[in-house]
């Protein structure tokens, strides 16, 4: 087990260290979710721009599961260390582990500036950033799973580029995230369609056990169902789709 | 001492293209065992069959006693894999490369720093250590994909076409490398389009066509079982475009004299080739070619 997760880590290190190496371009990567937040800040009041400061947080963690796709794409098909780690003792649990924390790693820094510019702005119990935190992991997981399934179905570089970026306006840029829902109000078809996004729950959630926003309780109990079935089953999709031995 | 048994092969991919279709072979202990054919002949797929990194549909395979299909992890901390047309990180260096593959490879900080300079002495990598890979020439590119499969100290090593884009000097590098660590016992299987490299490495090697094997054997045996023989080519001895030179086989020591004669009287250069493995390899490709058309 212990030299499994150290596997992992050398792997997840291995993907992440070009970033690591670059700190311009990590601080870059890493503020990249939290960029709107300013203008909201500017432009709104502050508590809109404490929503947004989680839902960035939210989005940050999102963005890294599914840029892991491009992990998958260009660890397969460009640079084919894949092919060079299956024909070793390396284990794909390890694989797979180690290029969806190697996003993580680069995220981290973000995320951490932005949980103490939070708790500056709104005192917070020790649960509610906890609670912040899970909501934001378990979004991660699945969308760790759609980028799986996209990076092992993805068959040229420019899609592998491509569809993250597309996939992470639909998901992370539209839907109220970094907004609140009820922003949607009037427009029952959009916030209908709106609950239909894994992150719009993530950042309901989130905003949630932050103490932003009230929500009633049966719609705390559909938000984590809906993470929880959405990460199943993106789970079953990235195991039917990735393969670390080819058909 | 067997260490690879191939036992009527096949391979059909699931969108219903054959691969590869009763192929078999075995290849010994310290061998280098070279699969030739053209591209999309099936050379790269049975290499990964080998290599754990593809099922196979039908027959059986195993390496070092496992089966790929059915033991594959037993087989896995033996061997590496130089896979075809892989690129190293460009914004690393060879020295990342090779040192995090130590890594995960399971080696310690201090054994794989120690490997990671061995390996990198050994195919004169170490002096461009601190380099971006985007800054290497392609032939240190891929001498930097080879140390990254050389640090597993395999027993059996798969190399999918490893020399391609490297300098002549780069090539014999690699051969001579090759050559030393059959000499450790290390079982080495590559495919190749350069004949050349074939019949200066392979023990023996495997000819395939659309997925059958054409011929199998020595490099001698290929010359010989094809019939080809030493091609002797008469051509203007000013070299200054009078008439195109031209390629004869003659067949006995007779016909050889007559030749040479010839060559004398018209006061033209005779040359005398030997056959070639190119010289085999066209006539047997060439003729599953013909044998298929007709």
């Amino acid at each position: 087990m212990k030299a499994r997760i150290r596997e992992a880590l050398y792997i997840g290190l291995f993907d992440a260290l070009p970033l690591l190496r670059d700190p311009m371009l990590l601080v870059v990567i890493s503020l990249f979710s939290f960029l709107p937040v300013i203008f909201i800040f500017v432009f709104a009041d502050q508590a809109s721009a404490v929503q947004s400061l989680i839902g960035a947080i939210v989005l940050t963690f999102s963005f890294t599961g599914l840029f892991a796709s491009q992990s998958v794409y260009f660890n397969k098909q460009w640079f084919r260390f894949q092919d060079m780690f299956v024909a070793s003792k390396v284990s794909p649990a390890s694989y797979a582990l180690g290029l969806s924390v190697s996003g993580l790693v680069v995220a981290l820094p973000g995320v951490l500036v932005a949980l103490v510019l939070l708790l500056l702005s709104k005192s917070a119990t020790a649960a509610g950033v906890v609670l912040l935190l899970g909501t934001s992991v378990l979004l991660w997981i699945g969308l760790v799973f759609v980028g799986f399934a996209i990076g092992a179905t993805t068959k040229n570089a420019r899609r592998a580029n491509s569809i993250p970026q597309v996939l992470s306006i639909a998901l992370g840029f539209l839907p109220p995230v970094y907004y609140p829902l009820e922003r949607l109000h009037d427009i029952p078809i959009a916030q209908a369609v709106a609950m239909l996004i894994p992150t719009t729950h993530a950042a309901q959630l989130a905003k949630y056990y932050f103490g932003l926003i009230s929500i009633p309780a049966w719609q705390v109990w559909v938000g984590w169902i809906y993470l929880l079935g959405f990460a199943a089953l993106m789970g079953f999709l990235a195991s039917r789709r990735a393969h670390w031995v080819d058909p | 001492m067997e260490v690879v048994r191939v036992e009527g092969l096949g391979k059909t991919y699931p969108g219903g293209t054959k691969a590869l279709e009763d192929v078999s072979f075995s290849i010994d202990k310290g061998e280098i065992f070279c699969l030739l054919g053209r591209n999309g002949a099936g050379k790269t797929t049975l290499l990964r069959i080998l290599a754990t990194q593809l099922r196979p549909t039908l027959g059986r395979a195993s390496v070092l006693g496992h089966d790929v299909l059915a033991d594959p992890k037993s087989i896995r901390p033996h061997i590496a894999v130089v896979p075809q047309e892989a690129r190293p990180q460009m914004l690393l260096s060879p020295y990342d490369h090779v040192f995090y593959m130590c890594l995960i490879r399971g080696r310690t900080r201090a054994d794989a720093r120690e490997r990671t300079r061995k390996v990198m002495d050994e195919l004169g990598l170490w002096e461009h250590r601190d380099k971006l890979a985007a800054d290497l020439s392609g032939g240190l590119r891929q001498r930097l994909i080879i140390a990254m499969a050389m640090v597993a100290d395999p027993e059996v090593l798969f190399l999918d076409e490893p020399t391609i884009g490297l300098d002549p000097l780069g090539r014999r590098s690699v051969w001579s490398m090759l050559r030393a660590l059959t000499k450790k016992g290390v079982t080495i299987l590559l495919t190749t389009h350069y004949l050349d490299e074939a019949e200066i490495l392979a023990d023996h090697l495997l000819i395939v066509d659309k997925g059958r094997t054409v011929f199998l054997g020595t490099v001698e045996e290929a010359k010989g079982d094809t019939g080809v023989g030493m091609r002797v080519i008469i051509e203007s001895a000013a070299g200054n475009g009078a008439g195109p030179p031209e390629v004869l086989e003659p067949r006995s020591a007779e016909e050889i004299l007559s030749i040479v004669e010839r060559g004398l009287r018209e006061r033209r250069k005779v040359t005398f080739k030997p056959a070639s493995l190119e010289d085999a390899f066209i006539k047997i490709v060439g003729g599953s070619i013909e044998s298929e058309n007709t």
